[in-house]
């Protein structure tokens, strides 16, 4: 998986872009992640006060 | 939090116009995330006006809200300092079983809010200010586009700036709506939306010393 989008010059030297798209998917699963495992933590471990 | 505007059993926790700014506000950054991505995931559609009239939207509130905190506001609610620490430092503890001290209830505003909060601002200030620069790059009614205005490497690096703002918002926002809308936030989520808290709430969550 790429981090940045680089195209090419006539010369072949790189210029950046911008950030890769197929990361949209990564920070998308990340916020997704958190949300799982703080209910998880919340319903059965997480102590009662 | 005033009493103003309260009935007996009700605290003033947002006033409108602020609720009203938080709300313009999540409408804009959804607006500007569609526009943003749903092209991008094969959803084709002229989403260039509606991106920078957004962006536009979103910026002149944006100042609105730092003059009003700035000077309306108490700012020293909003700012992180030694006692937060302490408390986020206890509430970890605490969570992780490390300690059975409960922890201390914060002052208008928890830890974790205000680091939102905070993180909000730093990446939502990029989104604005690489916006602002990249409006350069298009036609508006008020300017023809001049794609030459910074090198082609210096262009990168904002369009670097602008997409990781903007992929980090999808992250954070997922996480502000869930915390949102869990049972024991979801005080604060009627605060946003009708402005006031119970008095029990707030002899439970807050601190009148802090």
């Amino acid at each position: 998986m790429e981090l940045f989008r680089v195209t090419r010059t006539v010369y072949g030297q790189p210029v950046l872009q911008g950030m890769s798209w197929d990361l949209l998917w990564v920070f998308f699963g990340l916020g997704v992640a958190v949300v799982v495992i703080h209910a998880v933590y919340a319903r059965w471990f997480a102590p009662k006060p | 939090m005033a009493e103003r505007g309260a009935s007996a059993d009700r605290l003033v926790r947002h006033a409108l116009v602020d609720r009203l700014f938080h709300w313009l506000m999540a409408a804009c950054v959804l607006v500007l995330l569609g526009t943003a991505f749903l092209p991008i995931m094969g959803l084709d559609f002229p989403w260039v006006a509606a991106h920078w009239i957004a962006g536009f939207i979103l910026t002149a509130i944006v100042v609105f809200h730092t003059v009003r905190a700035a000077f309306w506001q108490d700012l020293k609610s909003m700012w992180i300092g030694g006692a937060d620490l302490r408390a986020a430092i206890d509430t970890a503890a605490y969570s992780l079983r490390l300690s059975g001290r409960l922890p201390v209830n914060s002052g208008k505003y928890s830890f974790a809010q205000k680091l939102i909060h905070h993180l909000f601002t730093l990446v939502l200030l990029v989104a604005i200010v690489t916006g602002l620069l990249m409006m350069v790059r298009i036609d508006t009614p008020w300017w023809d586009r001049n794609p030459f205005w910074l090198a082609q490497a210096t262009w990168g690096v904002v369009y670097v700036l602008h997409g990781l703002a903007a992929l980090s918002l999808i992250t954070m926002i997922i996480c502000h709506i869930y915390f949102a809308l869990r049972p024991e936030k979801r005080l604060f989520m009627r605060a946003m939306i009708l402005g006031w808290i119970r008095r029990e709430e707030y002899r439970n969550y807050h601190d009148d010393r802090r």
